[in-house]
């Protein structure tokens, strides 16, 4: 064997021993897409607007009450937008002191001016964009958080863009996906408020009924909730009973330091918690004063239960609401996760069941198993022995396909394996081409080394033509496609490389190996 | 073998005859796509909310559609779905009122109240292994010591969990029972806590108004990126007439599948983009090769007759043509007809398509580069002139 043929030969065993290294075990090295294996695609917009509003609304408040602590009478405030305010109400002559009381509490974020009335304040730009992206970041954080606590394999989860509100979750092979998408936009804003009215015991069944006990309008500090009270056999939704509570918040889940599912004394599911020293502190107080009264514990605006306080707490309790066993188990992850700053909308939503994907690629291996069969047999029949060093080309193809697949860890979509089935047909056409013009120049007469060489570079330009345009388009779909187009075009791509590699040097390098030795073998099998 | 020996059609000669023939097959397809509005958009790209189920007993259609229309959505698309006898249902309902989050959330309520008796406790056909698993847990039907009970359970909710997957739903507690590694005292267990709902929700796609557009917008840059790419490159390597030659042909390869697509009323969604992306990269291979042996041809015989020439190139890449073409039907029509529903669309652009691109190579894409020639000055050498036609390096 001479010296050439032999560095090819341990190339092209070379690249293909490495192929099938890399990519064995199949199951552990091929990534499948969401598609074929199940799982959740998620594009969700956090509402920062939101994030932005209750900032407004926050510093507003501190304003109103630093201002009055500072012996400003008689201030007012006034939402404009979610990001404007208007002051009024106070002395013109204390101007000055207002604008002080701003500058020292309200932290650079704000431009003010004045009007006829007061002052207008307007967030500054920079102060927004921070406050945005603050609660995109933090929302990302507490994803992470609830996915880490599922304990799904190789999930990603990314803001979409530097810039955006948007965050990306891909989550493969979830199998109650119901369940994580609830988790997720679960914003899980836990609050405990005192009770107004009633003042202990359970829930009013009308808004109407608290309305009237305030005269028909409640004071300012007062707020009317709802809570949705259930049955504790079966956990099913009875109705809806109304609680007026106070405004102020005597902690939220932020004092929380941890939480953990319990059972309370009848052995139904509860979250038993801890507080963090300070929020014991202020629970303590809060709790030591109002023995008799109702505590409302309310997540995300509604009330969950609202207990009997019978005596001083302080840094540890239950939180009681007729859960079900899954539901103080969800309530403890995003407890634990901490809350969303703001909204979480879902903008896109792919979610394929484990058994969809399933059959998928049940019908789409088997299905390719015998399209792939008739072409082997039809190039067999075709072309006899030739076709033997097509299919040979085409397995090696494969492979490589396979192997650079699990090298760059591209995951196998179902558009993926259609890259893959168009690779197949224009890596058999290669050879196609090629033993067709060796046919021809046989025809012409020329020997079969001359023939063998002749067909080749003839058929050379095609195939690089060929290739090359489809190229061009795998890339185009590449840099603008989106999810599916862009597997597709991975695997194109690949599969390009491999058809150019194994239709021309393999199969060159097999006709070589078989006819350098009989340069006067008789006749070519083709 | 030979497929064709030394084949001699003269393909040129009724030219006109299949360019109108692909002109009123093309129309044909327009007039459905755009008049009768037969392309039946996917929620990829008209947005909305998809929706497998699969059943327990068969469901009946009418009264899914009227539970449907209960919930709100009257307009909703109810179709049977999967290989033949099986029990799936696709719904698909538009967009309403610009809502992001579409109609998922309230169609399964609206099921659960119907199949589910208002559902509530632990459905064995909705929940996932962890939920299996504390179920289990809590019950400890195998008497397990507290310390190792998690990880045991575990494994058993994850074996029940496969047998789900292989099967879809559990129709009875028989099944349950059947799994291997869990014992009697777990299914009765389960028995105690759980219920087997009669559907099992496959897979849910929303889009929201907004990526729906956003989607559109990208899938639309992509595809005509790619074809100008294709243009440039050919129009680089070959001239301008043959880039035209082998737009045309791509477009009218596309456009005519399209046609094809829209009259059988398979869903046009993200994959079924990807399948004519597939049919383009294909389609120019198919007219490349065709167009290198003209170029061949032509640098071999300077001053020959256009026509003559284009149809012996044709003739000489013919029987390679149909080899290939007919082993990538074969390929394509395997998975229309094996690949099931969710590769369907998929399969039928392709296998149509191919055959269209294999007619178009043969048929137009030539006669469309002469026409280009007759049209746009090319037209100097049919008069005689020798100008050197080939703008690429001669190969080594």
């Amino acid at each position: 064997m001479n010296k050439g043929l032999l560095w090819r030969g341990v190339l092209i065993v070379a690249l293909g021993a490495l192929a099938v290294w890399r990519v064995s075990p199949l199951d552990d090295n091929l990534k499948l897409g969401l598609d074929l294996q199940g799982g959740i695609h998620l594009l969700m917009r956090v509402e920062t607007q939101d994030a932005v509003k209750a900032e407004t609304e926050k510093d507003m408040e501190v304003l109103r009450r630093e201002a009055e602590d500072d012996g400003i009478a008689g201030v007012r405030t006034r939402q404009l937008s979610d990001t404007t305010f208007a002051v009024d109400g106070f002395a013109a002559e204390q101007l000055t002191e207002l604008e002080q009381v701003a500058r020292d509490w309200l932290g650079g974020g704000w431009d003010w001016s004045r009007d006829q009335d007061g002052l207008v304040f307007e967030m500054r730009p920079g102060n927004e964009k921070a406050i945005r992206d603050g609660a995109v970041n933090q929302a990302l954080q507490t994803i992470r958080n609830r996915i880490d606590q599922f304990g799904v394999a190789e999930p990603l989860i990314a803001r979409q863009g530097t810039e955006s509100d948007r965050i990306v979750l891909q989550l493969p092979g979830v199998d109650d996906p119901e369940r994580v998408k609830r988790l997720i936009k679960n914003t899980a804003f836990l609050e405990f408020r005192l009770t107004e009215y009633p003042w202990s015991g359970g829930g009013v069944r009308s808004r109407e009924e608290i309305l009237q006990n305030f005269g028909g309008n409640p004071p300012d500090d007062v707020e009317i909730l709802p809570s949705q009270e259930r049955d504790p056999a079966t956990g099913r939704l009875l109705g809806e009973t109304f609680y007026a509570v106070e405004r102020q918040r005597v902690i939220t889940g932020r004092d929380l330091r941890s939480a953990s599912p319990s059972q309370g004394q009848l052995g139904q599911p509860v979250v038993a918690f801890r507080l963090s020293a300070d929020g014991a502190q202020r629970f303590g107080e809060a709790t030591g004063a109002n023995v008799g009264r109702g505590l409302a514990i309310v997540l995300d605006g509604k009330i969950v239960s609202a207990p009997r306080i019978n005596s001083r707490i302080t840094d540890s309790g239950i939180i009681e609401g007729n859960f079900s066993q899954q539901e103080v188990m969800d309530l403890v992850t995003t407890l634990r996760s901490g809350a969303l700053p703001a909204a979480i909308t879902y903008l896109y939503d792919s979610t394929v069941g484990p058994s969809l994907g399933h059959d998928s690629i049940r019908a789409g291996v088997q299905a390719g198993l015998y399209g792939a069969a008739f072409v082997l047999l039809s190039v067999l029949v075709v072309y006899r022995l030739s076709g033997v060093n097509a299919i040979l080309a085409l397995a090696l193809n494969m492979v490589l396909i396979f192997g650079a697949l699990a090298y760059f860890g591209a995951t196998l979509t179902l558009p993926g394996i259609a890259g893959i089935i168009l690779s197949i047909a224009m890596a058999v056409d290669a050879s196609v081409l090629v033993f067709e013009r060796i046919k021809e120049e046989l025809r012409a007469g020329k020997s079969i080394k001359g023939a063998i060489d002749a067909g080749f570079s003839n058929a050379m330009s095609s195939i690089l033509d060929a290739n090359i345009t489809t190229l061009i388009a795998a890339l185009f779909l590449f840099q603008f496609g989106t999810g599916p187009v862009r597997g597709f075009a991975v695997t194109l791509s690949i599969g390009i490389f491999g058809t150019l590699f194994c239709g021309v040097f393999v199969s060159r390098f097999l006709f070589d190996l078989v006819y350098a030795n009989r340069p006067r073998a008789a006749r070519l099998s083709i | 073998m030979d497929i064709l020996r030394d084949p001699n059609f003269d393909f040129m000669k009724y030219r006109r005859f299949w360019i109108g023939l692909s002109f009123v097959t093309i129309l044909a397809g327009l007039v459905g796509i755009f008049f009768l509005d037969r392309l039946n958009f996917g929620v990829d790209f008209a947005g909305g909310t998809q929706m497998t189920l699969e059943f327990r007993e068969e469901p009946n259609v009418e009264e899914l559609r009227s539970l449907v229309a209960g919930a709100g959505y009257s307009d909703a698309v109810i179709q049977r779905f999967g290989v033949a006898g099986s029990k799936e249902v696709m719904l698909r309902t538009p967009i309403v009122g610009g809502s992001e989050e579409g109609s998922a959330a309230r169609l399964r309520a609206a099921l659960d109240a119907r199949y589910n008796e208002g559902g509530g406790s632990v459905d064995l056909n909705q929940v996932g292994a962890a939920t299996v698993a504390e179920v289990l847990t809590q019950a400890n039907p195998d008497a397990i010591a507290v310390a190792a009970a998690t990880g045991h359970y575990q494994s058993v909710a994850a074996a029940v969990m496969a047998e789900r997957k292989e099967l879809g739903l559990f129709t009875s507690w028989d099944q349950v029972s059947r799994v291997a590694g869990v014992s009697a005292a777990s299914v009765a267990a389960l028995h105690r806590a759980a219920t087997l709902g009669d559907f099992a929700v496959l897979g849910v796609e929303n889009v929201g108004p907004q990526v729906g557009a956003e989607l559109r917008q990208r899938g639309i840059l992509a595809v005509a990126g790619a074809m100008v790419g294709m243009l440039l490159y050919i129009w680089l390597r070959f001239e301008l007439r043959f880039a035209v030659g082998a737009t045309m042909a791509v477009l009218h390869d596309v456009l005519i599948t399209l046609g094809f697509f829209a009259w059988a009323g398979h869903e046009f969604n993200l994959t079924t983009v990807a399948a004519f992306l597939t049919l383009i990269g294909y389609s120019v291979n198919d007219t490349v090769v065709t167009f290198d042996r003209v170029r061949e041809n032509l640098r071999r015989h300077r001053t020959a007759d256009s026509i003559e020439m284009l149809n012996r190139s044709i003739n000489q890449t013919l029987s390679r043509t149909v080899l290939t073409g007919g082993t990538t039907i074969a390929a394509a029509l395997s998975l229309y007809l094996l690949g099931g529903d969710v590769l369907r669309g998929f399969a039928f652009v392709m296998a149509v398509g191919i055959v269209v691109g294999t007619y178009s190579s043969i048929f137009i894409a030539s006669p469309f580069a002469l026409l280009w020639e007759h049209w746009f000055g090319g037209g100097r050498r049919e008069r005689g002139s020798a100008k050197p036609v080939s703008a690429s390096p001669a190969r080594p």
